[in-house]
């Protein structure tokens, strides 16, 4: 048995891996340039850069960009939807919504199977799952003799009202697949039993178009696990926050749409956890863009309304991410009107920001961040040079255009920046019911450190955290999950008229798929944890608020008091003599995996042994440039109380605590900042 | 680029607080989007406005409805015109008044001032459509409407709050004269507490930022949206342009297409739009009010300059004419509710088409028209026993564009943020069973960038009981146009029991028609029209459309002079025969002028005895008749045919 928990983030330019000894209790980071055509030779290259031979690992963990790259790049295999009479067009139509209200030349995406491909037959079942059209056997083996003859290698299944009555989408499964045996087949009804055809088809169609692609991705990658001597799970996150085992993730394809994505999410969640807070928002900046994230009372904000691209939705239940195009490489620029702007446009990695000499000459946060001082010119590790007077000449514009100084000039770029991020905090928060001021904010990826003082202080937030590793965050949060599935179910009724009996079996019947779905998996049964949840509406409202049940179910009297506060905090009132009606079932099948367990560290050294030097760095609220103390922070012992204003460095990041900001380094490494009046 | 900023505020504290506004009015909506009650709102038929303490817009929504756009500054001034002094805190209005601005009565707005210090500030509008404000007919669209008197009911500028105190009596006065009451009183709370929730947040940015700063940026962030109109418009050529669009008929009158005519001047950095000449008003609710015809303007104005915000800053670059007594501006009491498929979507069309010649970079035919249908009635299904009130739109298909074939199967112009109900929902909720929502095989317009496709919905009404079905489209006549040289695309137009022997064509606009068990009908969306000469088209692109059956091979030949034939029509295999191709494209181009001048009479006796098609009758002849009496029109046809000697001939 290995000793090392291994978690790996493919991303779109680095794998990053991140692994931790159970026995030594040490961490191990590496990056690695990702290899997009496979992605599983990246995820290998990175474990052996990491200096970990497969026997020695315990436990294999990753997030992945397959199916984003997949959906987006349309490098799909050929799929057939097969659906009722009169509805193949329903991939198409869709909801008939733009993204882009105004602009009649920016488009929607292309249905993921042409209108070529999408087929129909006779049948038809009612709104109450009453069969009116039958199956008929002859016509459906004559579409699987046209389905061969067309070499496709997946079907979808969607057919009118399946999410009552399933049967008529079995019988075509059953058939289709007797015919068709190495095609692979998903029906709707399986997949996401839920009401509107357009949601339960694109969630099907997505399940189906990617279901091939990563059958054949997990089978590579367990092969080349196999190979350097790990014969364990090979576990992918998906978007809901849990892991699948490569039994399951083929079934489920859809759910690793967005793999990647969760992983900060989980890795903020866990790490405000560790650092004693019920409440945070997980801040993960980069490049390009910046992903928000937000923690209630230690449960992650869960959505429905989910896509890669935009029309085509996922209706499975995931983490809530909110994507801003705010990134250490956003561009400032002025608009016609004269207004300074900030993002969502990037320099990229090529050419990157002005100060990386390579050809960039516009000015961007990272820019900004490096006239103020608060980036050092040389970083990670001294392996790069940032030219300060690229950065200079790029700013130049907007110094003659406002009339600023070059350091007015580069506060005003951060500014926006830092209110655009503010921008997009409020739609996770306030705009949900959720006070910041009882939040704590965890800021990593590259450049979450630079700015985290800066959101929080606007925002009202108290308390800063800052990972240990901020650049890899996102891989250490793929070793903090358990297998989990979400199996849902349309179910609508008065909450008067309701027969508590009968939600206990539509309960029990949901575990039972539950609990063969964490056996699939190799779950034990006293790893096995089924938690219910019931959506609820005022009749007359469209969309429903979600609530936790008890198992067994013996009355929905705390569910309804439950509710009733629930709409207070999201909407600002409730009604008690409103009737309520039950919209939707759904369970949550946790199966535990053991995790790392971090230990805490004994304070060892000298702050001092830690200052790398002293710099300029300019602080408007201190109306200029300051003396600032800069740390190294691999060299700062736990415990370690810092004044601001000082910079930290280290080699994924650095952090800037500003004036009237302290900094306290807990017993696990994490910075945990505060400011004066944030705790009031 | 230093001339630019001339704001009284820092570039950095204007632009967190025009992101701050706009994220206050995006908060409304949100809100509104899920808390709502009816299918409407969920649906996105509805928008938010901040304006400030005069009325003017600041900022909207930027997910909102178009067709709301710029009329919410009209209905936020016509308060405080009514109230002047009399506005407290704790105050909340309501008005649906389209003779003082509004849109039609079905579009409630809530206005909520918002006040500091005892000082108003500004206010918060949500404006949301109920599906039901009273009236003759379910849903309140009574086609037959010539006055508003039996449509719904009218509400000027009317209290429900006074200084925090709610008007009971007076909110059920009103909902009492709705379908489904309680419906209505749920989406009024939900409207309110949505600009409530708004209010607190402006309040705090006040505390922030202090008073005349937070003032100072209301003015601001209007001047700089009008800047930056002022800016894009003094860089385009002066002149003048020209275009007329039709509504399909005036049903008190002979038949004949009722002309809109629209007239564009750039002058400097202004716009001028002059609609004399328009038609007077019409004897049915295709009217619209000058608030929609204003609206209609900003709108298709808008979509050429898509990255302008929104707010009073565009208003001022635009002057408009609109004539009182006609069509785009009807008076008191005449009937408008059905602004949204008659005037509206001709002005907005219109003025595509005047900008599309200025800016043919982003040019666009014309879309197809909206459409609502309407049935209500008693649920008799087992288990049920209650009013149901089903209120359906479609999407069909957007122009063709340059370089670029029209969107297949979309909203509306009216509005392509709102959403497509699904047909699972709408079973549940109504005794009906959908026998399709698909493509319409032909629907685009032809055109070297091919009009994007319609979509045809059908269905049959199970267990009802003294159920009526209203209906409210246009183009069945003035069918949906291309440009550039592109062709026409699809009539609209609903049938009931289609291919049974009571089979009829019920036409575009029809209210209260009784309909009982069993009873079956079809609705087509239009598809867009062509964009370019149709003969131009690359026959790849054809071919690639007729694998999809985007086009039958049928029409592939008569439309594109594309010859195509199927080899294996299971595995995709079809073949363009280049030389036929070649001979068919020779030979449209040497007839097709003269087909639109043949007589009508001779075309029409053709059409009689089958020897060519609706699509003929329409694309290659120009011919228009009534299809619910199979009758020639002969001014209708003669007006058609103008149109498209001018849109489409002229360019060939």
């Amino acid at each position: 048995m290995g000793k090392y928990h291994v978690a790996v983030d493919v991303g779109g330019t680095f794998t990053d891996v991140y692994a931790f000894n159970d026995s030594s209790k040490e961490t191990i980071v590496a990056k690695t340039p990702s290899v997009p055509s496979n992605p599983e030779i990246g995820i290998l290259n990175g474990i052996k850069k990491a200096n970990i031979s497969g026997d020695e690992i315990k436990f294999f963990s990753h997030g992945t960009t397959v199916g984003t790259n997949a959906l987006i790049e349309r490098k799909l295999p050929k799929t057939i939807l097969v659906t009722t009479k009169g509805f193949r067009d329903v991939a198409e139509i869709r909801r008939g919504n733009k993204a882009d209200l105004w602009d009649a030349y920016n488009d929607v995406a292309p249905p993921y199977i042409s209108r070529r491909n999408r087929m129909e037959i006779n049948e038809r079942t009612d709104y109450a799952g009453n069969i009116l059209i039958d199956v008929d056997e002859n016509e459906v083996r004559e579409l699987a003799r046209i389905i061969r003859k067309k070499e496709a290698e997946s079907i979808a299944i969607c057919l009118i009202n399946s999410y009552v009555n399933g049967e008529n989408e079995r019988i075509v499964k059953e058939i289709l697949q007797e015919e068709l045996p190495n095609v692979y087949i998903c029906i709707s009804s399986e997949i996401l039993p839920e009401i509107f055809e357009h949601e339960r088809m694109s969630t099907t169609i997505i399940n189906a178009v990617l279901g091939p692609k990563v059958n054949t991705y997990m089978k590579n990658l367990q092969g080349g696990m196999k190979e350097k001597g790990y014969n364990g799970n090979i576990l992918v996150l998906h978007s809901g926050g849990g892991v699948m085992t490569s039994e399951t993730v083929p079934r489920f394809a859809a759910r690793i749409a967005s793999s990647g994505i969760a992983a900060g999410a989980i890795a903020s969640k866990y790490i405000a956890n560790l650092c004693g807070f019920q409440n945070a928002i997980g801040l993960d900046m980069g490049g390009t863009s910046a992903d928000i994230s937000l923690m209630y009372e230690g449960n992650l904000t869960i959505t429905k309304d989910w896509y890669i691209e935009y029309g085509y939705p996922i209706g499975f239940p995931s983490i809530q991410i909110q994507t801003i195009g705010a990134g250490g490489g956003s561009i400032a620029w002025i608009d016609e009107g004269g207004s300074l702007r900030n993002g969502p446009h990037s320099a990229g990695a090529v050419p990157g920001p002005a100060c990386y000499s390579q050809g960039g000459d516009q000015p961007t946060n990272t820019d900004a961040n490096l006239i103020l001082g608060r980036l050092g010119s040389r970083v990670l590790d001294g392996n790069m040079e940032l030219n300060v007077e690229e950065s200079k000449k790029a700013i130049k514009n907007l110094c003659e255009a406002f009339d600023y100084s070059e350091y007015e000039a580069a506060c005003a770029i951060l500014k926006v920046a830092n209110a655009n991020m503010c921008d997009a905090l409020r739609l996770i928060s306030i705009n949900q019911g959720y006070d910041p001021r009882e939040f704590a904010l965890v800021a990593f990826g590259g450049a979450g450190p630079l700015h985290g003082a800066y959101l929080a202080k606007e925002m009202g937030i108290p308390n800063i955290i800052i990972p240990a590793h901020p650049g890899v965050t996102a891989a250490l949060g793929c070793t903090l999950v358990d297998v989990t599935h979400d199996i849902s179910k349309t179910y609508v009724a008065n909450v008067k008229d309701v027969r508590i009996e009968e939600i206990e079996k539509e309960f029990s019947l949901m575990e039972e798929e539950a609990i063969k779905l964490l056996k699939e998996d190799n779950v034990e049964k006293e790893n096995m944890h089924l938690v219910r949840y019931i959506e609820m509406r005022y009749v007359g409202q469209w969309r429903s608020l979600s609530t936790t049940v008890t198992r067994p179910l013996t009355s929905l009297e705390d569910t309804i008091n439950i509710f009733h506060k629930e709409h207070e905090r999201v909407y600002a009132y409730s009604s008690n003599d409103q009737e309520i009606e039950i919209y939707g079932l759904r369970v949550q099948a946790i199966g535990h995996v053991p995790k790392p367990e971090f230990v805490e560290e004994k304070p060892n050294g000298d702050l001092k042994d830690a200052l790398k030097e002293k710099r300029d760095v300019y602080f408007e609220e201190a109306e200029g440039f300051v003396q600032t103390p800069i740390y190294s922070r691999p060299n700062i012992p736990v415990q370690s109380i810092i004044k601001g204003p000082a910079v930290v460095e280290q080699i994924d990041s650095t952090i800037v605590i500003p004036p009237n900001f302290e900094a306290r380094i807990d017993n696990y490494r994490n910075i945990i900042l505060s400011w004066k009046g944030g705790n009031n | 680029m230093k001339t630019l900023n001339q704001t009284k505020l820092d570039p950095v504290t204007f632009e967190v607080l025009k992101n701050a506004f706009i994220n206050l009015a995006d908060q409304m909506s949100d809100q509104l989007l899920r808390t709502c009650y009816s299918f409407t709102i969920y649906n996105r038929d509805f928008s938010s406005a901040l304006c400030d303490a005069e009325g003017n817009t600041v900022v909207q929504g930027t997910q909102d409805i178009a067709v709301h756009v710029g009329t919410l500054h009209f209905t936020a001034k016509a308060v405080i015109e009514d109230f002047k002094d009399d506005i407290h805190p704790g105050d909340v209005f309501l008005i649906n008044d389209p003779y003082q601005g509004g849109t039609h009565f079905n579009d409630v707005r809530v206005i909520r001032p918002v006040f500091y210090e005892n000082k108003l500030i500004a206010f918060m509008q949500v404006n949301g459509h109920w599906p039901d404000v009273g009236g003759a007919s379910p849903g309140s669209f009574d086609v037959t409407a010539k006055e508003h008197y039996g449509e719904g009911i009218r509400i000027p500028p009317l209290r429900l709050w006074n200084k925090g105190k709610y008007l009971k009596d007076v909110a059920n006065m009103l909902v009492s004269n709705m379908r489904v009451p309680e419906e209505r009183l749920g989406d009024f709370r939900a409207q309110v507490e949505s600009t409530k929730a708004a209010e607190i947040r402006l309040i705090g940015l006040v505390g922030k930022y202090g008073l005349d700063t937070v003032l100072a940026a209301f003015e601001e962030v209007q001047n700089y949206v009008e800047r930056m109109a002022k800016s894009k418009i003094s860089n385009l050529p002066n002149g003048t342009w020209e275009t007329v669009d039709y509504i399909d008929m005036d049903p008190e009158q002979e038949e004949r297409l009722i002309p809109i005519k629209i007239k564009m001047t750039i002058q400097g950095d202004k716009i001028h739009y002059d609609l004399s000449g328009s038609h007077p008003y019409i004897g049915c609710f295709l009217n619209s009010g000058f608030g929609s015809s204003f609206a209609a303007l900003v709108g298709g104005t808008k979509a050429f300059f898509p990255d302008i915000p929104l707010n009073s800053g565009f208003y001022r670059v635009l002057e408009t004419e609109l004539p009182e007594g006609s069509v785009v501006n009807a008076p008191h009491p005449i009937a408008v509710t059905g602004f949204c498929s008659g005037s509206y979507e001709k002005i907005m069309n219109a003025v595509f088409e005047l900008w599309s010649n200025l800016m043919p970079e982003r040019a666009i035919a014309c879309s197809f028209n909206m459409e609502y249908f309407l049935v209500g009635g008693w649920d008799k299904r087992k288990g049920y026993n209650n009013y149901f009130m089903w209120y359906d739109w479609m999407a069909g298909g957007h122009g063709g564009r340059n370089g670029r074939d029209g969107s297949n199967a979309i909203s509306s112009i009216f509005g392509v943020g709102m959403t497509i109900q699904p047909c699972e929902g709408q079973e549940r909720l109504t005794p009906v069973v959908t026998t399709k929502h698909e493509i319409i095989t032909d629907s685009g317009g032809p055109g070297e960038y091919r009009g994007g496709c319609g979509v045809e919905k059908g269905g049959t009404l199970t267990n009802v009981g003294d159920s009526l079905m209203s209906y409210c489209s246009d183009r069945s006549r003035s069918i949906t146009w291309g440009i550039f040289g592109g062709l026409p695309s699809y009539p609209h137009g609903a049938w009931i029991n289609p291919g049974k022997d009571d089979e009829q064509f019920l036409g575009t606009v029809f209210s209260n028609l009784k309909v009982k068990e069993g009873d079956s009908f079809i609705r087509p969306s239009a598809g867009g029209g062509g964009l370019g000469d149709p003969l131009k088209r690359s026959s790849q692109l054809v071919l690639e459309d007729v694998m999809d059956d985007y086009v039958s091979i049928e029409r592939a030949k008569k439309d594109y002079g594309v010859v195509i034939i199927e080899i294996d029509a299971e595995k995709d295999e079809y073949e363009i025969d280049y030389n036929e191709t070649e001979l068919t494209r020779a030979y449209i181009r040497q007839n097709r002028k003269k087909w639109l001048k043949e007589d009508m009479k001779i075309v029409y006796e053709k059409y009689q005895k089958g020897d060519i098609d609706k699509l003929d009758l329409i694309r290659q002849y120009g011919v228009i008749i009534d299809f619910s009496t199979g009758k020639l029109l002969e001014t209708s046809t003669q007006q058609f045919r103008e149109m498209l000697q001018e849109r489409a001939a002229s360019y060939w």
